[in-house]
């Protein structure tokens, strides 16, 4: 749908070069849940528990609750030996948020874009509940990774000063893996 | 790598602890589960089980309390604008599980079992959230049906809905229904197997009907000479009481009366104009929402109380006349069916049909031997069926059941 699939599939296949298992939980339509290996990575791709919806917020909600249910058979099959979540968008806030309390599980939330900028500043309720969202997230991760420092400031302006958790690392640069690794070390350490 | 916290579940604790989740808990009262989770949760706990409800919260409300012996915790229910109700239950929703989640893991880490019973789908996405993060059994009672309230599924916004219902009933452990219509219906509109759901009604507490009101209170909507015939509920299309205006000429026809209708909502002011085409708005009073001593004291003087719904899972009103010692007409339609036994405990009538309505009322008016039988009779259902201790102790049966049978299963938060 957009480039964050290109992201993560991107990151989860250098992470593995890397030695780092990697279980990625997403949405596909129809999708079972059950975990497929790919190229080393290891994905369950999961179905929306209702199938009709009036907007993105309830249908994001819901598809939450099935990420939350998933992955709490991920960590009980894995007896607890899972490092940290890293969630990606406002779309995965509130199942990354929800597990990282009831696992005592560290948060990292990467963020690709802000709803003020996708909306063009809109203020209708559907923005105002996708904002309050994103600002969750912001407020309960432990370390947040963005890829400019414009990101960086852009949070800074809409969501507070949040700074010293936030970790910029360019997908462009030639250390990227690297960095992204440095800032999950960080996070396992908050 | 950094381990999470295991709880330890090697000693299945003796007594398992019941978290509740509703969206309503007095003085937050909406419909009518708030009224269901008070009386049900008070009465499981003078039964000796542990209840804890979380609720939304309200204005001038503790965020907690005991309430006679029940924990409540009122969480904020997300105040912002949103697009839409169900956009908001799915906001408030998220609220309540971040609360709720660190109540449970507090009673995980010292090997407590919790068995989460939800109260229909509005806050469905939290305890189905709970059930798997920390693999504890879910109950749900399912109230009533969106199937059921509108007359089917006709837009995309109430099929939300019934999908939402219909996970629910999916993902839980048991469900409770409060009458045998209720339970045929979420049986054939879910394919839920019927050996899944338990028949459990509502009930009422009788005692706190019984309490005698100032004698000024009948004039206030009545004049001596008037008999006073009288509507408690929503004033919705299922509550039919179009049906009861349009019935309204042909009781006058033989009897002087007043129709006292209380309650609100998005029907009234049609149903203002229906009174006033028909020329009978000064026959008819609609009190708008009362408080709850006025209510208890109208059922004690009404001569009759009447409940013409076109759709009823169970139908609390009519238990509540019927402890208010008040004769009921009643439709014979869902759980109403089931409570009120024809020229016994009420009369029943057809629903949407004005004329057999008014000839229910008439035949209660114009018979006061008749009248007082059905009084006496109706009483005495509600003190032997409908009690709370006796309602109370068949939820705890069933708690019970899943219990030890989630004791069996393998399904637990940590393999130990």
């Amino acid at each position: 749908m957009g480039e964050q699939a290109v992201y993560v599939a991107t990151l989860s296949q250098s992470l593995v070069a890397r030695d780092v298992d990697v279980h990625v939980v997403t949405f596909q339509d129809g999708g079972d849940g059950a975990i497929h290996e790919l190229e080393g990575i290891k994905v369950s791709r999961i179905t929306n528990p209702i199938e009709t919806h009036v907007n993105i917020l309830t249908w994001d909600l819901a598809l939450m609750t099935e990420f939350e249910r998933l992955s709490s058979d991920i960590l009980y099959s894995a007896k607890g030996d899972i490092d940290l979540i890293d969630a990606h968008e406002w779309t995965c806030v509130s199942a990354a948020l929800l597990l990282k309390r009831a696992f005592n599980l560290p948060f990292l939330y990467t963020i690709h874009s802000l709803e003020e900028h996708r909306s063009n500043f809109a203020q209708d309720p559907l923005n105002i509940a996708i904002h309050n969202l994103e600002h969750l997230g912001v407020v309960e991760a432990d370390r947040i990774l963005v890829k400019s420092p414009w990101m960086k400031s852009q949070i800074r302006r809409i969501h507070g000063d949040f700074t010293t958790k936030i970790d910029v690392v360019s997908a462009d640069s030639p250390r990227w893996i690297g960095e992204v690794l440095k800032t999950y070390e960080k996070t396992k350490r908050t | 790598m950094k381990k999470q916290s295991e709880p330890n579940l090697s000693c299945v604790p003796e007594r398992f602890k019941v978290l509740m989740l509703s969206w309503e808990f007095p003085p937050r009262v909406i419909g009518g589960i708030a009224a269901h989770v008070h009386d049900l949760s008070i009465a499981m706990n003078k039964l000796g089980i542990d209840v804890t409800v979380v609720t939304c919260d309200f204005p001038g409300a503790k965020s907690y309390e005991d309430v006679d012996g029940v924990h409540v915790h009122r969480v904020d229910s997300y105040k912002f604008p949103t697009p839409n109700f169900a956009s908001w239950v799915f906001m408030m929703n998220l609220n309540m599980q971040r609360y709720a989640i660190e109540l449970v893991a507090e009673e995980v880490r010292r090997g407590q079992v919790i068995l989460i019973h939800c109260h229909d789908w509005l806050v469905a996405n939290a305890a189905i959230s709970l059930k798997h993060i920390f693999r504890m059994p879910l109950l749900a009672t399912i109230h009533s049906t969106e199937y059921g309230r509108r007359g089917g599924i006709h837009s995309d916004y109430q099929r939300l809905i019934h999908q939402a219902e219909a996970w629910l009933t999916k993902e839980a452990w048991r469900v409770i229904c409060c009458s045998n219509y209720m339970a045929s219906q979420v049986n054939t509109i879910f394919n839920l197997p019927r050996t899944k759901i338990d028949i459990i009604p509502n009930a009422v507490n009788a005692t706190n009907f019984a309490p005698v009101p100032p004698s000024h209170l009948r004039t206030r909507f009545a004049e001596d000479d008037e008999k006073l015939v009288l509507y408690v509920g929503r004033l919705v299309y299922e509550k039919g009481v179009s049906v009861l205006i349009d019935s309204v000429s042909r009781v006058l026809q033989r009897v002087n009366a007043k129709f006292v209708i209380v309650g609100d909502g998005y029907m009234k002011d049609r149903l203002i104009d229906q009174a006033q085409r028909l020329g009978i708005s000064h026959k008819v009073c609609f009190t708008g929402f009362l408080n709850d001593q006025d209510v208890k004291g109208l059922y004690r003087v009404a001569d009759v109380c009447v409940v013409p719904s076109l759709y009823e899972p169970f139908g609390i009103v009519a238990l509540e006349a019927m402890a208010s010692q008040t004769p009921v007409v009643a439709s014979g339609v869902g759980g109403l069916s089931e409570i009120i036994e024809h020229d016994e405990t009420g009369v029943s009538v057809y629903p949407s049909d004005p004329e057999s309505l008014a000839r229910g009322i008439l035949r209660l008016l114009e018979d006061d031997g008749y009248s007082s039988r059905l009084r006496r009779n109706g009483f005495l259902k509600v003190v032997n069926r409908y009690d709370w201790e006796r309602v109370a102790g068949e939820t705890g049966d069933v708690c019970n059941r899943v219990f030890t049978e989630y004791e069996k299963a393998s399904w637990k938060p940590w393999k130990v």
